[in-house]
C-alpha cells in the first residue's frame, strides 16, 4: 500500500468544495431542527398550560355550582322538616301532643343527658396554595425575559 | 455560466439578508418606541381586573341543629340585546312562566336605555322556574331549523344566592331578615350582620383565560347556633296565638329563658312575619318596636315588679318574711293616696301575704321604709332602666325615674314599688328576676349558643351582671313566692312541679289617666324552684275576657310551663328527688 497516496486523498477530500457546502447545509439544518424542537416543546407546554388553565376554571365553576346546589338542597330539606310540616305530618299519621301527666320517666344507669348538637363541619379544603411559583404562569418568553432582565439588573449593580 | 449564477445568488442572498435585517431593526425600533410604551401601558391596564369574591352568608341554626336561616340560589334573567332574535318569544315565555307583564318585557327589550347591551328583565327567580325556562330555551334551539337560532336566544340566566328561612315566620322576631342588598335587619341577622356576612376578598385576576391565577380562599360567613329550641319556640307561638283568641288580647309575648345561664329558649311575640317575604314588613308593623316587643317595647309591668321590691326589702333588712303590718287599704306617699287593687283594707298581713294578695299598700310601705336612696339603688342593681345587653338588635332600655330627674316626684317612690310610673321590657324584668331564681346572681340574657368558623366551634359562655341580693334572700323569696301561689290556688300552678311566680295587672295610661278597663296582664314564674331550669314571662296586652293577670296570664304560664317540662325532659319534682336520694 502506498501511504503518501492515501494522505493525498484525505487532503483532497478535506478541501473538496462540495464537502464545505455540505457542512454549511448540515449546520443550517441542525439549527432549523433545533429551532423546530424548541418551538414544538414551547407549543406543547403552552397548550398544556392553556388546557390546565381551562380545567381550573371549569373545576372552580363546578365547585361553586356544587356549593350552591348543596345550599339549595340543605334549605329544601330544612323546609321539608320544618316544625309546622312535621307537626302536620305527625297529626296526619295519628299522633297527638303528649300531656305532661302521660310522661313516664325511667332511670337508666349510665345515661348522660345529651348536650345540644354540635354542628361542626369538616374544615374546608384549601382551594389554593398561598402563592403560585412563577413556573405555573410564565411562558418561555416570559422566563427568558425575566432571566435577561435579572442578569442585566445584576450587571448594573 | 456557473460563476454568473453564483454571483446572482450572492446578490440575492445579500438583498434578502438586508431586508431581513431591516425587518428586525424595524421590529426592534417599534418595540422600543415611545408609542410602544403607551400601548404596553394600555394593554397592562386591561391585563388584569379587580374581582371581588363575596362569601356565602353564614347559616343560623337552633340549639338542636335545625336550620333557621340558610341560603338558596335564585336567578337573574337578562337579555343580551346583541344576540336576541325573538323578543315576542322571550316576553311570552316569561309572562307565562313567571307571571310577568308581557307588555313590560316587550317594551324593555324593544326600547332599552341607550348604550346598554344587556338588560335585566326579572330577578330573584326561583331555581325551579329558571330550570323550566332553561329547558324551554334548549328545546326551542333543538327544534329550530338547521343553521337558525332558537326563539329564546339572547335570554341569559345568572344565579346568585338569596337568604332563605325554611321555618317561615317561626321565631321571626329573634332571627330578623336580610334584604336584597344583603344587609341584616332586626334580631340576630342585624346584631351579628358583620359576622354572618363574612369578609369579601378582592383579587387581581388576569383577563387572559389561559393564565393561571390564584384562586382566593373566601371563608364563608360565620355560622351561628342559637340557644333557641325550635320545638319550644313553636309551642310558645301556638300557645300565645290561642291565648290571644281565648282572652281577647290585642297582642302578647311569651319569653322562656334558662335562669341559670341566661340562654333564651323561646321568645314568641305577635305579630310575626314570614321572613321569606320581608318586603311585607311595612304592612305588618307600624313601628320598629313592634317587631320584637319582648326587647323593644317598654311598658308599665305592674305587680310583677313587686318581687323586686320585696327582694330589696328583704335583702336590706327592712323586713323579714314574718314581719307583719296592718293594711288599711291606703297609704299617703308624696301627697298622693295609694290604694290596693281592690281598694279594700286587708288587715294584718305578713310579707308572704303581701305577695299572695298583691297589695300595693304593702309595697309602697316597704319602699318608703327603705327610702328612695336604698330602693332605687336596688332597682338600679337589678338593671331596671338599663339595656340588658341581650344580643338581639333593637333593644330599648325602658325608663326608671330616679330622684333628681326633672320628672321624678315623691309619689313615684310608692308607685314604682308595684310597677307603675316606670317602664320596662319583659326582657329587663326577666333579667332582674333571674337574680331571685339564680341564687342572687343576675344573668345576662343571650340568644347565641355558639359560633362556627373554619370548622371550629366557639361556645358562648354565660355572663353574669352582678349580685344585687344575697343567695339567702333569693332562696327565701323563691319559697315565699311558691307558697303565695299555692296558698291562693293560683291558675299558674303546674301539677308535679313546684314553681314560683307573680302576676301583674297594670292599668294602661290613656290620655294621661289610667284606664281601669284596659290593662297589661303579666306573669313571671320559674321552676322547679329547687333547681330552676326555666323562667317564663307572659305578657298579654289589653285582654278583654278579664283584666286580671291572675285570670289570663297565669293560666298561660301554666300551659307553657307544662309544655316546657315535656320538651326539655324535666321530670316531676318527686322523681328528681328520688334520683337525688339515690
Amino acid at each position: 500500500m502506498n501511504i503518501p497516496n492515501v494522505n493525498h486523498y484525505i487532503h483532497a477530500y478535506k478541501i473538496a468544495p462540495w464537502r464545505v457546502q455540505r457542512q454549511w447545509i448540515g449546520n443550517a439544518l441542525l439549527a432549523v431542527v433545533a429551532l423546530a424542537m424548541v418551538s414544538t416543546l414551547y407549543l406543547d407546554v403552552t397548550s398544556q398550560a392553556a388546557i390546565a388553565g381551562r380545567e381550573i376554571q371549569d373545576l372552580t365553576a363546578s365547585i361553586i355550582v356544587s356549593q350552591q346546589l348543596s345550599g339549595d338542597l340543605q334549605t329544601h330539606l330544612a323546609s321539608l322538616t320544618s316544625a309546622s310540616v312535621m307537626q302536620q305530618r305527625a297529626l296526619e299519621l295519628g299522633f297527638r301532643p303528649m300531656e305532661s301527666e302521660e310522661a313516664e320517666y325511667l332511670v337508666v344507669p349510665g345515661y348522660v343527658v345529651l348536650e345540644p348538637d354540635i354542628l361542626s363541619s369538616a374544615p374546608l379544603p384549601q382551594l389554593s396554595a398561598l402563592t403560585f411559583p412563577p413556573e405555573y404562569n410564565q411562558s418561555l418568553l416570559d422566563w427568558m425575559d425575566n432571566k435577561i432582565t435579572s442578569s442585566s439588573s445584576r450587571g448594573t449593580q | 455560466m456557473r460563476q454568473q449564477y453564483a454571483r446572482r445568488a450572492q446578490v440575492l442572498t445579500f438583498v434578502m439578508g438586508l431586508i431581513a435585517l431591516a425587518i428586525v431593526v424595524q421590529m426592534t425600533r417599534i418595540q422600543n418606541s415611545a408609542e410602544a410604551a403607551v400601548f404596553r401601558q394600555q394593554a397592562s391596564n386591561y391585563a388584569y381586573e379587580l374581582r371581588t369574591f363575596y362569601p356565602d352568608r353564614g347559616e343560623i341554626y337552633d340549639r338542636n341543629g335545625h336550620l333557621l336561616a340558610g341560603n338558596k340560589s335564585v336567578y337573574e334573567l337578562g337579555v343580551d340585546l346583541n344576540t336576541v332574535r325573538d323578543p315576542h318569544a322571550i316576553a311570552f315565555a316569561l309572562s307565562s312562566e313567571l307571571g310577568e307583564n308581557y307588555d313590560r318585557i316587550m317594551d324593555t327589550i324593544i326600547n332599552p336605555p341607550d348604550g346598554l347591551s344587556y338588560i335585566v328583565v326579572a330577578d330573584y327567580v326561583e331555581s325551579s322556574q329558571a330550570l323550566k325556562l332553561q329547558e324551554l330555551k334548549k328545546a326551542l334551539q333543538e327544534q329550530a331549523p338547521e343553521g337558525t337560532l332558537g326563539g329564546l336566544t339572547g335570554l341569559q340566566f345568572k344565579s346568585h344566592p338569596q337568604r332563605s328561612y325554611p321555618e317561615y315566620s317561626l321565631g321571626s322576631n329573634i332571627i330578623g331578615f336580610v334584604n336584597r342588598e344583603g344587609k341584616g335587619y332586626f334580631g340576630v341577622e342585624e346584631k351579628y350582620d358583620t359576622l354572618l356576612a363574612g369578609n369579601p376578598v378582592q383579587v387581581l385576576v388576569p383577563t387572559d383565560p389561559n393564565k393561571a391565577f390564584e384562586i382566593p380562599r373566601v371563608p364563608n360567613g360565620t355560622t351561628l347556633v342559637l340557644t333557641i329550641n325550635r320545638d319550644l319556640q313553636s309551642a310558645a307561638e301556638d300557645i300565645l296565638d290561642r291565648s290571644l283568641i281565648e282572652y281577647g288580647a290585642q297582642g302578647g309575648t311569651i319569653v322562656i329563658m334558662d335562669p341559670r345561664n341566661g340562654e333564651l329558649l323561646a321568645m314568641a311575640v305577635t305579630p310575626r312575619m314570614d321572613l321569606n317575604e320581608f318586603w311585607n314588613y311595612g304592612s305588618i308593623y307600624d313601628n320598629a318596636s313592634d317587631f320584637n316587643p319582648a326587647i323593644s317595647m317598654p311598658y308599665e309591668p305592674g305587680s310583677v315588679i313587686k318581687i323586686l321590691t320585696m327582694a330589696a326589702a328583704l335583702d336590706s333588712g327592712t323586713v323579714v318574711p314574718e314581719t307583719t303590718y296592718l293594711d288599711t287599704g291606703s297609704i299617703l306617699v308624696g301627697g298622693a293616696t295609694i290604694q290596693n287593687w281592690d281598694q279594700e283594707p286587708w288587715g294584718v298581713q305578713d310579707m308572704t301575704g303581701c305577695l299572695q294578695h298583691s297589695l300595693n299598700v304593702c309595697m309602697a310601705t316597704l319602699s318608703t321604709q327603705m327610702g328612695a336612696g336604698s330602693f332605687y339603688s336596688y332597682m338600679d342593681n337589678f338593671g331596671l332602666g338599663q339595656l340588658t345587653g341581650v344580643d338581639l338588635a333593637g333593644e330599648a332600655p325602658g325608663r326608671l325615674k330616679i330622684p333628681g330627674d326633672a320628672d321624678w316626684y315623691p309619689v313615684d317612690l310608692g308607685t314604682n314599688s308595684f310597677g307603675q310610673g316606670m317602664t320596662a321590657t319583659p326582657m329587663q324584668v326577666m333579667m332582674a328576676a333571674s337574680s331571685i331564681a339564680n341564687h342572687g346572681r343576675v344573668v345576662t340574657p343571650h340568644a347565641l349558643y355558639a359560633m362556627m368558623r373554619d370548622g371550629r366551634q366557639y361556645n358562648v359562655p354565660a355572663q353574669f351582671a352582678g349580685t344585687p341580693i344575697s343567695q339567702q334572700t333569693a332562696d327565701i323569696l323563691s319559697g315565699m313566692l311558691a307558697v303565695s301561689l299555692e296558698s291562693e290556688g293560683s291558675l299558674a300552678l303546674v301539677p308535679g312541679y313546684r314553681v314560683a311566680g307573680k302576676t301583674g295587672t297594670a292599668q294602661i295610661p290613656v290620655n294621661g289617666f289610667y284606664d281601669s278597663t284596659q290593662t297589661n296582664a303579666s306573669f313571671i314564674g320559674w321552676g322547679p324552684i329547687d333547681d330552676p331550669r326555666f323562667m317564663i314571662y307572659v305578657w298579654l296586652e289589653r285582654p278583654s275576657s278579664s283584666i286580671w293577670g291572675s285570670e289570663t296570664a297565669a293560666p298561660v304560664f301554666a300551659e307553657m310551663a307544662q309544655k316546657t317540662v315535656i320538651l326539655m325532659d324535666i321530670p316531676p319534682d318527686y322523681i328528681r328527688q328520688q334520683l337525688v336520694a339515690k
